[in-house]
């Protein structure tokens, strides 16, 4: 039996702080892919409180056979799906890519691979289920098929959408060359 | 849908004893891709468009279904390729125009500027308070226009009915009413200019210029 | 797509966003917090697991929405729900796609046909994918009336019908604008809670 397995069933006999040892466990990383996902701690810090409670709430339904870290997964990307369409509700803002590069900051930074709001504001304009599967395919580093348990999407979808934010990014790329 | 009501609902279902089993929730789907019977490059250009539509927040169902309408009527792939993208481009200039509306409302405002309305005209109908539901109007302006009535006077009518907070009823009364005396030979635009003079508050009828500025005629991007 | 293709920008977008984040010690302390003042999660559905997750069982993007909601076990709705035909929330209008597709049936609806002379007649529509042979129409006792009554949810719905292999509107119907395919199409709108 895994860790993980092992601490849920010590949480379903009625250890509950053995969940504190699930959540030390996967913290890091999920608050890694929300904040990566929704581009500020303050969004990222709901979402990653909803997971963990949900998944509390939910544990009598993992299922050993479950990797813990993809049951966890398809939790996370769903709460920030949520806090997504929350916000976006809120600000009800249509806003264009082209039009958030117009607004981006003058400075191009001497691009030294180190600046991390340079990345964020990057990963920003992409459109959000293009940087969800980025993110989970290269952040996250999974395979397609993990992916698409995950999502609920198709591989060759999910292909597709990785392939068109990397494309993106390129182009990205050559405007800020341009500058 | 809050995830409160979401389950002040279940807690009914689970009330009256009613839990029935995961299974009975559609997983993915397992009947053969209809599709299939594009062509391959037609079938991944239209894939495409779909997630596209997907991706911004529009109904890819409806792009979807356009394609199966196309193979089912046997249209050629190019034909059919060329018409789900403009059903893209219509989408996303409803989009623009009319703003967050749900996707049937959205649908129903592409189809009336596929029919011949300019944005400018749908933009009159953005909604400016919650729980109006514009699928009748729109439904009947769309038909309007593919009966040839003129665009003007088509826009003139709906649009003032609008404003003047008719309810469905009377959209569907009107389309009844000049529907008949199209096809009893009158012609279009006469019959829409006579049957909107009976239209509940209407005394006469009046010619109303679109609205300047705001929405102005939005870009339509090709993919 | 493997990494060894990836543009050189793109790898370094990827690889600074593989970097940890700092993150506040003080909200896994929250979560335990949270936790704690739950009910303590029992084995009682434990049984039912074994009737719930069938093993060759694929989670749809329902299934996932649902099991973040913590609300498996439940299989119907009953048209309460503000999911769309597109499985996307009606409330929060976003860019992303949020949830399921379930199969929500609010009214039901008849079509009606006169064709005294036809053999075979069908509805056609985005109800039924546009499948010409899905959904047939049968002789009413009235002479020349065809008809059939089917379930649709609420919201607009775009048809026509087949009638010996020929593509005809309903002529009592609004139409569709024309979508470039050569037939014209007619429109069923359903209004929630009715029947027609």
């Amino acid at each position: 039996m895994s860790d993980d397995a092992a601490d849920v069933q010590r949480v379903l006999a009625g250890d509950v702080d053995a969940y504190a040892a699930l959540v030390d466990r996967y913290y890091d990383r999920c608050a890694r892919y929300a904040v990566r996902m929704l581009g500020n701690r303050d969004d990222a810090e709901d979402a990653l409180q909803a997971t963990f409670l949900r998944a509390y709430r939910a544990l009598n339904r993992y299922q050993e056979r479950d990797r813990f870290s993809a049951w966890l997964y398809r939790i996370l990307v769903n709460q920030c799906r949520s806090v997504a369409a929350r916000r976006a509700h809120r600000d009800r803002v249509f806003v264009r890519e082209e039009a958030l590069l117009l607004n981006a900051p003058d400075r191009t930074p001497n691009w030294s691979g180190e600046d991390e709001e340079f990345v964020q504001r990057v990963l920003n304009e992409l459109d959000p289920l293009l940087r969800e599967a980025f993110l989970l395919k290269y952040i996250d580093e999974m395979s397609y098929e993990e992916m698409s348990a995950l999502t609920g999407v198709g591989v060759s979808a999910l292909k597709m959408r990785v392939k068109r934010a990397c494309d993106r990014l390129r182009d990205r790329w050559e405007r800020i060359k341009d500058e | 849908m809050t995830h409160g009501s979401l389950q002040r609902n279940l807690g009914i279902l689970a009330g009256t004893g009613v839990l029935l089993v995961l299974s009975a929730l559609p997983a993915v789907a397992q009947d053969p891709d209809p599709l299939a019977k594009l062509e391959t490059k037609d079938r991944f250009v239209i894939e495409l468009l779909i997630d596209s539509a997907s991706v911004a927040g529009l109904p890819s169902n409806a792009l979807r279904q356009m394609a199966l309408q196309g193979i089912a009527k046997h249209a050629d792939g190019r034909q059919i390729v060329q018409a789900v993208r403009k059903q893209l481009n219509l989408l996303r200039t409803a989009r623009e125009v009319l703003g967050p509306v749900d996707d049937q409302e959205l649908t129903a405002g592409a189809s009336v500027l596929s029919a011949g309305a300019k944005p400018v005209q749908l933009a009159a109908f953005r909604p400016r308070k919650k729980g109006r539901n514009d699928l009748e109007a729109f439904v009947v302006w769309a038909d309007f226009l593919e009966r040839k009535v003129p665009s003007e006077e088509a826009f003139s009518a709906i649009s003032k009915l609008w404003q003047d907070g008719a309810d469905d009823d009377t959209f569907h009364s009107l389309w009844t009413n000049v529907q008949s005396d199209i096809s009893q030979g009158l012609n279009p635009g006469t019959a829409l200019q006579n049957r909107i003079r009976e239209a509940p508050g209407r005394a006469s009828p009046v010619t109303v210029k679109p609205p300047e500025g705001a929405a102005g005629e939005p870009k339509l991007e090709m993919i | 797509m493997n990494d060894s293709e990836l543009h050189p920008f793109v790898e370094s977008i990827a690889r600074e966003a593989r970097r940890p984040v700092v993150t506040d010690p003080a909200a896994r302390e929250r979560i335990m917090a949270a936790v704690r003042a739950e009910p303590a999660p029992s084995r009682r559905f434990g049984i039912w697991s074994r009737f719930v997750a069938p093993r060759a069982f694929t989670l749809s993007p329902a299934g996932g929405a649902l099991l973040a909601a913590g609300l498996v076990g439940v299989g119907i709705f009953a048209g309460s729900l503000a999911f769309n035909r597109d499985g996307q929330s009606t409330v929060g209008r976003s860019q992303v796609a949020v949830a399921p597709q379930l199969p929500v049936s609010d009214t039901v609806v008849r079509f009606i046909y006169v064709a005294p002379r036809a053999t075979t007649v069908y509805v056609v529509g985005d109800f039924n994918g546009w499948d010409t042979t899905k959904t047939p129409l049968s002789r009413t006792s009235t002479e020349g009336v065809w008809s059939v009554t089917l379930p649709l949810s609420a919201g607009r719905h775009i048809y026509a019908y087949v009638v010996d292999g020929t593509w005809s509107a309903d002529p009592h119907a609004p139409l569709a604008p024309d979508d470039g395919f050569g037939h014209a199409n007619s429109v069923k709108l359903v209004r929630r809670g009715s029947s027609s």
